[in-house]
C-alpha cells in the first residue's frame, strides 16, 4: 500500500457509516417485528446498528492510531499501471454486456486479444495465443456440457 | 469394540466410494489442480476453489467434495516448492517455509528441502485424517444435543476469532464480517417471503450468490492485484538432487514433524486460518526449542519440516468443525460448506448416519489424496519447475476466461457474470485498503444460519434473550466472544507473527 495513501483509509470509514444507516432505514420499512416474533427486518436492522457503532469508533479512533499517522510501508512498489487495470476491467464488463449479443466466440476471441496485448506480449504472439484458447475453451467447455449463445454467429 | 467396527467398516465403504474410477479420477484431477495453484503464485487455493465451484453441478456431491477438498490440501504441497526456489510463497500457509527453505536452496540443499517439506506434509496429513476419523465421532454425537441458541453462540464465536486472528486490522476485520452479514440478507427471507434489498433485481431475489461473489473477491481481485506490478520471477536455478532426506536431516526432523502433526491437528480444529497460524506457531516452537536457535534462517532443516508438516495436519482438523458441526471453521471449509449445500447435503451430526458415503468417501480420499501427492511432488518436482516458469503475462489471461465461462455456467445467466465483476472491483478496491476478504466471505456463508438460529431461539424463548446465557454451552461460547472482542491490544498470534519475521 503507497504510504502516502495511508491516511486515505478514512474515506472508507464515511462509506461504512452511510452504509450502517442506509441499511437501519431500509430495514425499518421491511417490518421488525420484535423479540417475540421477529420480522424480515429485524436481523438486518441489528447488522446496520452495529456497523454504523463500530464504524463511528473507527472514525473517532482513526487518528491516533500510529501507523495512519507516520504511513506504513508494506512492501516495496514500482509504479502502478492503471491504464492496464482500467482496460481489463473495461474489458470485462464489455465482455457481460456483449457476450449474449455477439456470441461466446467472437466475445471471447476479443477480450483474449486486449488481455494477451495487455501485457505486452508481440502481436503475432497475441493473435495465435487468442484464436488457440478461444477455440480450444469452446470445444472443451461445451463437451463439459456447458450451452454458449451463439450471438451473430447463429447466422452462419 | 462396536464403535471400532463401525469405523473399520466405514472405512471399508469409504475405499469403494473412493477407488470408483469416477471418484479416484475427481481426487487426482482436485490434488493436481491443488499442487498447480500452490506452485502458481498469484492464484490461491481459495481462489481455484471458488472458479470450480461452478463445475460441480454437474457432477455428483462426494466427488465435488473429494476435488475441492483435493484442491485444499494439495495446495499445501505446492506452495512449499516455489517457498523453497523462488522465495516466493505460493499461499500463505508456505510464507515460513521461506525463511530457511530458500537458504537451504541457496547452499544447494534444494532437494532434502523439497524432500523433507513433502514428507512431512504426508506424515501431517495422514495423522490429521486419522485424528479425524476419531475425532468426529464423539464431537457430532454431543453436537445432537445442541440446540438453535448453542449453534448461534458457537457461529458467533467462529466469526469472532476470525476476526480475532485477521492478520491486519481488527476493527477492519469486524466490518468486514458485518458486511458480510449484511450482504448475506440480500434476497428473499425464507421464513416471511419478503424481498430484502433487492431493489427490484429479479437476479437478486434469490441472494447474491456465493459463487459469482466468491470468484470476484478471490479470483478476479486477485487478478487486478497482480497487474499492477508485474514482476519476473527468477527461479534459483539449481541442480534439484537428492530429493530424499539423509540419515541427518531425518534426525533433525522427526521431532518437528512430530510436534507439527499435532500442532497443526489441533489448531485446524479452532477457527481461523488454521494452516497458516500453525505453520508460524511451529517455527516458533522449533525455533525457540533448538539448540542452536541462530541456525534458523540460514537454512535449518527443522524450519522446513515443522511448518510444513504443521500446515497440512491443520487441513484435516478442519474437517473436524466442518463435518461434525457443520461450521467451517475457515474460509476454504466454507467454500466446502457452499459446495455441499449446493447439492442439498447438510453438514452436521446427521450427515454421518444419513450420508454415510460423503462423509467416509471424504476421510478415504483424503488418504489416497496424501498417497497421490507425494507421488505427484516427489519425482515430478521437474515438471513443477518448468510451470514456474510459465510468466504471468501469459497465465492470467486464462485465469479471467475461467472465471469469465465458470461464472457463466452456474445458470447460464450472464447476471452472475456482472455480479462476479461487480465483486472483483469491490474485493479489489478493498484489498487496497488493507481490508481482508476471508472474514467478510465467511460471514456472509454463516449469515444466513446465524439469522436462522437466532429467530429460532427467540421463538423457543418467546423473545426472552436470556436464553443464550441460561444454557451452558451457549453461555460459555458467548463469554469466551465477547472477552475476544473486548481484549485490546496485540493478539498473540500477531506478536509471534512478528517475532518470526525479525
Amino acid at each position: 500500500m503507497d504510504p502516502n495513501k495511508s491516511k486515505y483509509g478514512i474515506i472508507p470509514i464515511f462509506f461504512w457509516i452511510g452504509l450502517g444507516l442506509l441499511v437501519m432505514i431500509l430495514s425499518y420499512s421491511l417490518n421488525l417485528g420484535g423479540l417475540h416474533n421477529p420480522g424480515p427486518g429485524l436481523m438486518p436492522f441489528l447488522l446496520g446498528f452495529f456497523l454504523f457503532l463500530v464504524s463511528i469508533y473507527f472514525l473517532i479512533t482513526f487518528p491516533y492510531k500510529k501507523a495512519n499517522r507516520d504511513g506504513v510501508v508494506k512492501k516495496e512498489q514500482g509504479q502502478i499501471n492503471y491504464v492496464r487495470l482500467c482496460l481489463v476491467l473495461a474489458s470485462l464488463f464489455a465482455y457481460s454486456l456483449l457476450f449474449e449479443t455477439l456470441g461466446f466466440l467472437i466475445t471471447t476471441l476479443l477480450i483474449l486479444i486486449i488481455l494477451f496485448r495487455s501485457t505486452n506480449n508481440r502481436w503475432y504472439a497475441v493473435l495465435i495465443a487468442s484464436v488457440l484458447t478461444a477455440l480450444v475453451s469452446y470445444f472443451l467447455f461445451t463437451y463439459l456440457g456447458i450451452r454458449f449463445p451463439k450471438g451473430i454467429l447463429k447466422w452462419v | 469394540m462396536r464403535g471400532k467396527m463401525d469405523i473399520f467398516s466405514g472405512i471399508i465403504s469409504g475405499f469403494q466410494t473412493v477407488l470408483n474410477p469416477i471418484n479416484f479420477l475427481f481426487c487426482f484431477i482436485g490434488v493436481f489442480i491443488g499442487t498447480l495453484v500452490g506452485v502458481l503464485p498469484g492464484i490461491g487455493p481459495v481462489g481455484a476453489m471458488s472458479i470450480l465451484l461452478p463445475t460441480t453441478y454437474g457432477i455428483s456431491p462426494v466427488s465435488s467434495i473429494i476435488m475441492l477438498a483435493g484442491i485444499f490440501y494439495g495446495a499445501m504441497y505446492g506452495g512449499s516448492t516455489t517457498s523453497i526456489l523462488v522465495n516466493i510463497p505460493g499461499e500463505a500457509a508456505s510464507v515460513v517455509t521461506c525463511l530457511d527453505g530458500y537458504q537451504m536452496a541457496r547452499k544447494g540443499r534444494a532437494g532434502p528441502a523439497l524432500g523433507i517439506s513433502a514428507l512431512g506434509s504426508f506424515i501431517g496429513g495422514t495423522f490429521s485424517v486419522i485424528g479425524l476419523m476419531f475425532l468426529v465421532f464423539p464431537l457430532a454425537k454431543a453436537a445432537l444435543s445442541f440446540g438453535a441458541p448453542e449453534y448461534f453462540a458457537l457461529i458467533i464465536l467462529s466469526m469472532t476469532v476470525v476476526t480475532y486472528l485477521a492478520s491486519g486490522s481488527f476493527v477492519k476485520a469486524l466490518i468486514m464480517v458485518l458486511f458480510g452479514l449484511i450482504l448475506g440478507t440480500v434476497g428473499i427471507d425464507s421464513t416471511s417471503g419478503v424481498a430484502r434489498f433487492t431493489f427490484g433485481c429479479v437476479p437478486l431475489l434469490d441472494g447474491i450468490g456465493l459463487v459469482p461473489m466468491a470468484m470476484g473477491l478471490f479470483g478476479i481481485s486477485e487478478v487486478l492485484m497482480n497487474l499492477e506490478i508485474m514482476l519476473e520471477r527468477t527461479i534459483f536455478e539449481t541442480k534439484i538432487k537428492n530429493l530424499l532426506p539423509n540419515f541427518q536431516d531425518w534426525k533433525r526432523s522427526i521431532g518437528p514433524i512430530i510436534r507439527g502433526s499435532f500442532m497443526g491437528f489441533f489448531l485446524g480444529i479452532l477457527p481461523g486460518p488454521s494452516p497458516v497460524i500453525s505453520s508460524f506457531l511451529s517455527y516458533s516452537v522449533e525455533k525457540k526449542i533448538s539448540k542452536d536457535p541462530t541456525t534458523f534462517g540460514q537454512g535449518a532443516i527443522e524450519g522446513v519440516a515443522g511448518p510444513e508438516t504443521a500446515n497440512n495436519a491443520a487441513t484435516g482438523g478442519s474437517f473436524v468443525p466442518l463435518l461434525a458441526l457443520g461450521i467451517p471453521p475457515n474460509i476454504s471449509m466454507g467454500i466446502l460448506l457452499g459446495a455441499l449445500m449446493i447439492h442439498n447435503v447438510i453438514p452436521g451430526p446427521l450427515l454421518i448416519s444419513q450420508r454415510p458415503e460423503i462423509f467416509w468417501g471424504i476421510i478415504v480420499s483424503m488418504y489416497i489424496g496424501n498417497i497421490m501427492l507425494v507421488l505427484l511432488n516427489l519425482p515430478l518436482i521437474g515438471i513443477w519447475v518448468q510451470v514456474l516458469k510459465i510468466p504471468y503475462r501469459l497465465l492470467m489471461p486464462l485465469i479471467l476466461l475461467c472465471c469469465l465461462i465458470g461464472a457463466y455456467s452456474i445458470n447460464n445467466n450472464i447476471a452472475d457474470v456482472i455480479i462476479m465483476n461487480i465483486f472483483g472491483v469491490v474485493g479489489y478496491v478493498l484489498r487496497k485498503f488493507d481490508y481482508e476478504m476471508a472474514p467478510l466471505i465467511l460471514a456472509y456463508i454463516l449469515g444466513p444460519m446465524l439469522e436462522a438460529h437466532f429467530r429460532t431461539s427467540l421463538i423457543m424463548s418467546d423473545g426472552n434473550l436470556s436464553i443464550f446465557v441460561e444454557r451452558p454451552i451457549s453461555c460459555v461460547t458467548l463469554v469466551i466472544s465477547v472477552i475476544l472482542l473486548l481484549s485490546t491490544g496485540f493478539s498473540y498470534y500477531r506478536k509471534m507473527k512478528g517475532k518470526v519475521i525479525t
